[in-house]
């Protein structure tokens, strides 16, 4: 009874609001055309060869969409970036946001140093990476997958929070970088980006 | 005022000095003892929402859930597990309003929507058949808090409350703000610092200023309820020892204030109880941070005080089931047993290893006022109690409309439901 009148009154709300409102599902397909402007630089399927450049194949989608939204509402700023998101709707972000957490993360290649690699998990830990990240650094939900992401790219979200200039919604990461050193950071970037 | 500020910021530099020149001292010794590659660093702070965990929930997985800021559609829901007593029908009202938190109804109609973490305040219009979503306000910070009353509009953003005369005349081009009260948020801090707002019977504006932290001695002007004259300014504490409340209505007979109130996390899947208050006079304190719930003491701040000292709450909630909008159902459509109930939208636990709530709550008093039950009216968004998230939807605000049908917002989805009765 409930599904029913729901259904009916879905129906008809696309009829009647106004503003650009889907109440269509996330539609993968509308992802995938007009994901073809992203690719440009962040790679085939969202797998980025570029260091700076961010991977979005298997990010969580709903971490893609709160990062859209806040480029296009100025929060987080990019010189590169912020102009592509101005004018997107919201249904357009959903949709980019189901392709690319669907597509499959090309897993690094490179090892980080073995002393890298050990001190970086340690780092990882010790700094509480892995509480909201993940014990395998994968995210979830608003969190992004670290695990095989592009080095300098980390680097610069890193100092970023470190220096309060990198868009944080609670303040979480902020907090959390300030006992980072740039060794630290630059430590965290090589052994994230190696990790599979 | 001016002084304390003053020294507190000196302590503060003072303490960070004093770390900097241990961790320095530590890098500086373990150089000198040829210590192995591994450099001792200080850990660094936890997350503000990790505070007061103890050292043996260090890798607890529990987290707070964000909203989806994009909003998500009705068609991607599984909106036939929400569920309400029979005879009541529950519907989606409107969808494609990212992140809806509170509501205010104005006097024609117009539903006003708020915004925490993004920065809109909506205005939702019947035309016709046509329901409309209109940005009313963008680039505003943190307004959470909307209260409608003769024709004007007030907005309590984070730092300040603002007011819109003639809105609902001018919902295409609204006026510029006149601002009611400004600098509420001199130490723009984290904490729970986003407000609720209620016009009062009495004609005042009623809000929540709570606490810089999950469990932290607030300062004279946190962990309150306070209300401002919107004609002089005059601002005034109504009730002290209040954590975070965000939802607050007046019963309809006695005129007494209500108001939900988070209570602090991290003591255990069980304790403390989130809670509903009644103000019966002026000046009471309900015990932040040192007694919760009205009989227990807190584990840090309890020591040599007693609960007896504060004010008890009017009922117990639940653990952590985080209690936002509440409001005394006073409308000709539900059965008459209703009247003068009160609806409690429970935004859910998060700080629980099984969660709950993530309903809307009917709560019934006596005709003293004292709480007599509690029941779910509105349920279905959990759907995995031990679930990461175990949730599709969260309640938020709760609004009667002029029918007598009732509005719950869900933020997670940015999506309104109304619920409506036939016999």
């Amino acid at each position: 009874m409930i599904f029913v009148a729901v259904v009916r009154v879905a129906v008809g709300l696309l009829l009647a609001v106004t503003l650009p409102v889907s109440v269509l599902a996330a539609d993968m397909a509308a992802g995938m055309q007009k994901a073809q402007t992203c690719v440009a630089c962040h790679g085939p399927e969202g797998n980025s060869a570029s260091p700076a450049i961010p991977s979005l194949a298997g990010q969580p989608a709903q971490f893609i969409a709160t990062q859209l939204v806040m480029f296009r509402e100025g929060r987080r700023k990019d010189a590169q970036m912020s102009p592509f998101a101005t004018g997107l709707a919201n249904a357009d972000l959903n949709n980019l946001a189901a392709y690319f957490a669907a597509q499959k993360l090309v897993l690094p290649t490179r090892e980080a140093p073995s002393a890298t690699a050990e001190v970086g998990a340690r780092l990882a830990q010790q700094f509480n990476c892995t509480q909201c990240h993940g014990p395998a650094l994968m995210g979830q939900q608003h969190i992004p997958r670290l695990a095989g992401q592009q080095m300098d790219y980390l680097k610069t979200q890193l100092l970023g929070f470190k220096a309060s200039t990198r868009f944080d919604m609670d303040g979480q990461m902020t907090s959390a970088v300030q006992a980072l050193s740039e060794a630290d950071i630059a430590t965290l970037a090589d052994y994230l980006s190696a990790l599979k | 005022m001016r002084i304390s500020t003053r020294l507190h910021r000196s302590i503060y530099r003072w303490v960070g000095i004093m770390s900097a020149g241990a961790a320095a001292l530590l890098v500086a010794n373990s150089a000198w003892a040829q210590a192995p590659a591994a450099p001792a660093a200080a850990p660094a702070a936890p997350p503000s929402w990790q505070q007061g965990r103890s050292a043996d929930q260090a890798k607890s997985p529990l987290h707070p859930f964000a909203p989806h800021f994009t909003g998500r559609t009705s068609a991607d829901l599984p909106l036939d597990k929400l569920k309400v007593p029979p005879g009541f029908k529950v519907e989606v009202w409107v969808e494609g309003v990212p992140e809806a938190r509170s509501l205010a109804l104005g006097d024609k109609g117009t539903v006003f929507v708020s915004n925490r973490n993004l920065t809109e305040v909506y205005a939702i219009v019947d035309r016709g058949d046509k329901r409309e979503i209109k940005k009313l306000f963008t680039g505003m910070k943190v307004p959470n808090g909307v209260a409608f009353s003769k024709g004007t509009l007030y907005v309590a953003e984070r730092h300040r409350i603002t007011r819109y005369d003639g809105i609902e005349d001018a919902l295409d081009n609204p006026p510029a703000a006149k601002v009611v009260i400004d600098n509420l948020d001199p130490s723009a801090q984290a904490g729970h610092f986003w407000k609720y707002l209620a016009m009062g019977p009495d004609g005042k504006l009623y809000f929540n200023v709570g606490a810089p932290g999950n469990i932290v001695l607030p300062n004279y002007n946190q962990a309150t309820m306070q209300r401002v004259d919107p004609n002089t300014g005059v601002l005034e504490t109504v009730a002290q020892g209040v954590r975070n409340s965000v939802g607050m209505d007046w019963h309809p007979r006695t005129k007494e204030l209500w108001f939900t109130n988070h209570a602090r996390d991290w003591i255990s899947d069980d304790l403390p109880n989130d809670t509903l208050h009644r103000v019966s006079r002026k000046n009471m304190n309900f015990g932040y941070p040192f007694c919760h719930q009205g009989d227990l003491l807190d584990p840090e701040f309890g020591k040599g005080r007693s609960c007896k000292e504060f004010d008890a709450p009017a009922a117990k909630l639940g653990p952590h089931i985080a209690p936002l909008g509440m409001r005394f159902y006073t409308g000709k459509m539900f059965p008459a047993e209703y009247q003068n109930n009160m609806f409690v939208a429970m935004h859910g636990s998060w700080n629980r290893n099984t969660k709950h709530g993530y309903n809307v709550m009917r709560v019934t008093t006596d005709a003293a006022g004292k709480v007599t039950g509690m029941k779910p009216f509105l349920e279905g968004f959990l759907t995995d109690d031990k679930g990461d998230p175990p949730m599709w939807g969260r309640p938020v605000d709760v609004l009667q409309l002029r029918d007598g049908s009732m509005l719950v917002s869900d933020d997670f989805n940015g999506i309104i439901y109304r619920i409506s009765y036939k016999k």
